[in-house]
């Protein structure tokens, strides 16, 4: 068998977050933690250096015999779809240390704990290719992640830990009840092997459904998204981050590692439904974002409309749709993990986030705002940044697919527009208000490491998407041959 | 019987004979020795079950009838005795600091739980419903003691005289329906019940004797109807009986069950549709009056209820992986459950109850290895993975959604749902809040033991499930 390079991966930041036990030091937590997560960052860019662009195989796999009584095994792997959220997250596991630094000066040793299982099981999910060991890394990733909203988090953390826990179970039981229904037609956890077989059309649907409760709590999908605002805006920065950036991204991986290639026919079956619900979060997401004063809310709500384009790509069934909402989920976790990131920074400086409170950010802060210029843009999906190029093939895609319904879309990405600019106007520039009566300093070389990598990528994603559309376009052409069988998709 | 049948029935046994006999012998050292003496007696009790666990596991080659069918020891019964010995053990670990500290120290205390245990081991031996009721009523009798141990508390009086009048009702439910049977089919054998009915439609006396023989085990293992001594007594018995009653004698009304469940006619009667409903009922009222307890040993008493409830699933379920299924169930509920009631043992320290779920707030702050270890128990209950918890219950959800009963597993994870509420309220207290106070939880030697065991039972089963299932799977089917 070849070196382990994927389990390496994975259980590197939990390896880590076991030596963390037994420091006693805070800041030696700190720089081992930050040291672990780069480490993993590195391996991940190694595992890319060594993917090939020209298979929709699956690459680097492990596989090792766990319960052999029900045939589960440990399997791990990587295909286009998932090799970008393994460095995304991988990528924000640093990230997310260095927002934490100062942010979190009580209880450290705990926090980083947490944050590096929580960073190891988000690996595990997008590297699974057994079914039971990817339901056990989804499920055990509400431990930490309800640790890290609870302990952590603002004066609401509590109510928002356990509305976060309890939607995130409630969903998932269903879909390990699809689990187990998918395993006793298959005889096997095999993700592969589940994919390639032929359900009849009333289990598809039937599958279809309990998985589409599961994944449209974690995307989330209009209706069922009202833990999102409370998670996200009691959540420490880094929690926020990992949600917006990785979590939210699993329900979408989700539909295009189980949905869509094992379930087919319902997919088309169902796939106008699925685009209305995308347009409705799209707008929907986008007018709650709109009447917000609170910066965190803000940018939550942003990411319900963001995450109806992901899905509005993913049903529309075709090449562009797909390429696009793939692209959508990498450019998504990148910008609103930046703004994350601000809101946190500028938050962890003047302790509020009523955007009323602030204003002239611009003569305080210059190199602050510069980015979040930046950031905001990306958001809007400017063109030059790399949201523009998702959310135009998403666009391209699903007109293809549903006109009416795209030209609904449409109009979330100008309320987009409007409360994002809205936003950056009120906070940035315009006559210094309350926030300034604070001593803003500007960001410090820490803060810029982390700002740096997510501006690279919005401006490489902007500019020059070719890499990362080649990493997936093999992987997403042989999805939809699956989808539409093997005559090849439209 | 010639003497060499006797011979036989006398080793298929010997485990038991172990347990009575160790149990008589501490009866008599008891006395002889002095107060204070009590790390002698847990070493002897703990001895005594040891050479039983020795005993069984010689056994465990071939399935052995004895008494004239009465009894058998095969791996069904060693598995489950293989529960009962590690419960009794972590009770012992657990007790001697506990019984010190409420002043209960006593031989008596040790030998009653040595002739529980060898009851439960009859029960799960027994394959005639005389011998049955023979070990029943002699683990029930030491419960009913066991519990009214904290003879200055009134709560414990109370608990006991409760339990004594339910459980003799139920027990009379339980006679009476051996009576039926015995009347329709002339034998108590659980073998002959099945061949007298083979062929013949099924006489409405006889279900009305399975529906009374099921509702007496069903008080046994707590279910709804019969559910209603389970807070007050765990509430008012020594946690560390409590501890006991939750894990063992459960496990033991679940072995019977299983047992009278293997029987064709009851495969025949149609008698899943009741547990069925018994089970969802279970686990419903577990969980949601469990919602708004304060007290932790009455909040594990509903969380108990419905656990209960979850693993009658699996009856629910039956054939090979239903039975199997609820095995597991068992001894990881054994090793989660003494874990939990472990750390609420261990918070009785002075004059502090550990009671109270309140009690335990900002527990985190000053003792993070035992917060942890709560942690760990209480996600395990909640069966969120990797914990053993977790694959307890999927294995019942395998082997129902197998059966084809889709919307009771529903039902069962929307209730684990609503079950996983309570748990995580207590993580929440543990970390979530400030300290009022300092803790001082009293750790001893033995104490730390018992937690390092269902602490590594509890993690480990839970990551390397496999050598545990086929366990339960081999011991299915006697052999």
């Amino acid at each position: 068998m070849a070196f382990p390079l994927l389990s390496l991966i994975v259980f590197l930041p939990a390896a880590g977050a076991a030596a963390l036990m037994f420091f006693r030091n805070d800041d030696a937590v700190r720089w081992t933690a930050l040291g672990v997560t780069v480490l993993d960052f590195a391996l991940c860019i190694a595992m890319l250096a060594g993917f090939d662009t020209t298979t929709h195989e699956m690459q680097f796999t492990e596989r090792r015999s766990w319960i052999p009584v029900l045939r589960i095994s440990y399997a791990l792997g990587v295909d286009g779809i998932s090799a970008l959220f393994i460095v995304l997250t991988a990528l924000l596991g640093w990230i997310c240390v260095l927002a934490s630094w100062v942010a979190i000066d009580r209880k450290v040793k705990e926090f980083m704990v947490s944050l590096l299982v929580m960073q190891a099981l988000m690996l595990g999910v997008f590297c699974a290719l057994d079914l039971f060991l990817f339901y056990v890394f989804w499920e055990a990733m509400l431990i930490p992640m309800y640790m890290i909203i609870g302990i952590w988090g603002g004066d609401g953390r509590v109510y928002a830990a356990f509305k976060f826990f309890l939607y995130t179970l409630a969903g998932s039981l269903l879909f390990l009840i699809g689990v187990i229904v998918l395993y006793l037609h298959g005889g096997t956890f095999d993700i592969l092997v589940l994919t390639a077989q032929d359900l009849p059309f009333r289990v598809q649907s039937w599958l279809f459904f309990a998985f589409l409760i599961a994944f449209a709590v974690k995307v989330p999908m209009v209706p069922l998204h009202t833990w999102l605002p409370d998670a996200h805006v009691q959540a420490p920065t880094a929690g926020s981050i990992i949600l917006a950036a990785v979590l939210l991204k699993m329900g979408a991986y989700g539909f295009l590692r189980f949905s869509l290639p094992m379930l087919p026919q319902a997919s088309v079956h169902y796939s106008t439904l699925m685009l209305a619900l995308s347009a409705l979060a799209i707008v929907y997401g986008g007018l709650l974002a709109l009447a917000q004063d609170d910066l965190k809310k803000l940018v939550a709500y942003s990411s319900i409309s963001h995450m109806g384009f992901v899905t509005l790509g993913i049903f529309s069934l075709n090449l562009r749709g797909l390429e696009g909402g793939i692209l959508q989920m990498f450019n998504h976790g990148v910008t609103t993990g930046a703004l994350f990131l601000f809101v946190g920074l500028i938050y962890e400086r003047t302790h509020t986030r009523s955007i009323a409170d602030y204003g002239g950010l611009m003569k305080a802060a210059p190199v602050y705002t510069v980015f979040l210029a930046l950031f905001v843009l990306s958001s809007m999906a400017l063109p030059g940044t790399n949201s523009f190029v998702g959310e135009l093939l998403v666009l391209s895609g699903g007109f293809a697919a549903n006109p009416a319904l795209t030209a609904v879309a449409i109009l979330g990405a100008v309320l987009g527009a409007a409360y994002l600019l809205g936003m950056y106007r009120k906070v940035a520039l315009g006559p210094a208000s309350v926030g300034t009566r604070f001593k803003i300093h500007d960001v410090n070389a820490r803060e810029l490491a982390a700002i740096l990598p997510l501006a690279v990528l919005v401006l490489w994603g902007g500019l020059y998407p070719k890499p990362f559309l080649g990493i997936i376009d093999a992987s997403v052409k042989h999805l939809l041959m699956q989808v539409h069988g093997s005559g090849g998709g439209p | 019987m010639t003497a060499d049948a006797l011979v036989q029935s006398i080793l298929a046994s010997l485990p038991e004979i172990v347990v009575v006999t160790g149990a008589c012998a501490l009866l008599i050292l008891g006395q002889l020795v002095r107060k204070g003496q009590g790390r002698f007696l847990v070493c002897t009790s703990i001895a005594v079950v040891l050479i039983a666990a020795l005993a069984t596991l010689m056994l465990v080659g071939e399935a052995r009838p004895a008494y004239a069918g009465m009894f058998i020891a095969d791996r069904f019964a060693v598995f489950f005795k293989s529960i009962f010995y590690l419960v009794t053990v972590l009770t012992f670990l657990l007790s001697r600091k506990y019984t010190d500290i409420e002043g209960i120290e006593s031989s008596e205390y040790y030998v009653l739980l040595l002739f529980a245990l060898s009851g439960m081991m009859i029960m799960a031996s027994a394959t005639d419903l005389l011998s049955l009721y023979v070990g029943l009523e002699l683990m029930a009798l030491c419960t009913y003691v066991l519990t009214g141990f904290l003879r200055q508390q009134r709560r414990s009086n109370e608990a006991a005289l409760k339990y004594v009048i339910l459980g003799s009702i139920s027990t009379g439910i339980f006679l009476y329906g051996v009576s039926l049977v015995y009347g329709i089919t002339g034998t108590t054998q659980l073998d002959g019940m099945a061949a007298a009915v083979t062929g013949a439609p099924l006489d409405p006396g006889l279900l009305l004797a399975v529906v009374f023989i099921v509702a007496g085990l069903v008080f046994k293992v707590g279910a709804v109807p019969f559910h209603m001594w389970v807070p007050d007594v765990y509430e008012g018995a020594p946690t560390t009986i409590a501890a006991f009653m939750s894990a063992g004698p459960k496990a033991a009304g679940f072995a019977v069950i299983l047992r009278v469940f293997l029987n064709p006619l009851v495969t025949a009667s149609d008698a899943w549709i009741i547990v069925a409903v018994i089970a969802v009922v279970t686990m419903a009222l577990g969980s949601f009056v469990a919602l708004v307890q304060d007290n932790f040993k009455r909040l594990l008493a509903y969380s108990s209820i419905a656990h209960a409830g979850f693993a009658l699933l699996g009856v629910v379920a039956g054939g090979a992986d239903g039975i199997a299924s609820v095995m597991l169930y068992l001894l990881i509920y054994a090793f989660m459950n003494l874990g939990i009631f472990g750390t609420v043992i261990m918070m009785r320290n002075g004059d502090v109850s550990g009671e109270g779920i309140e009690d335990y707030a900002g527990f985190a702050r000053s003792h993070r290895g035992l917060a942890l270890l709560m942690l760990l128990y209480l996600f395990s209950l909640a069966g969120i993975p990797p914990t053993a918890g977790f694959f307890a219950k999927f294995y019942v959800l395998v082997a129902l959604v197998e059966r084809g009963f889709v919307t009771l597993a529903v039902v069962a994870v929307l209730l684990s749902a609503v079950a996983a509420y309570f748990y995580i309220r207590i993580v929440m207290v543990i970390y979530m809040r400030e300290p009022e106070r300092a803790f001082e939880p009293a750790l001893t030697p033995l104490v730390r033991a018992a937690l390092a065991v269902t602490a590594i039972g509890t993690i480990g089963i839970g990551l390397f499930p496999a050598w545990f299932l086929g366990l339960a799977q081999n011991s299915v089917f006697g052999g």
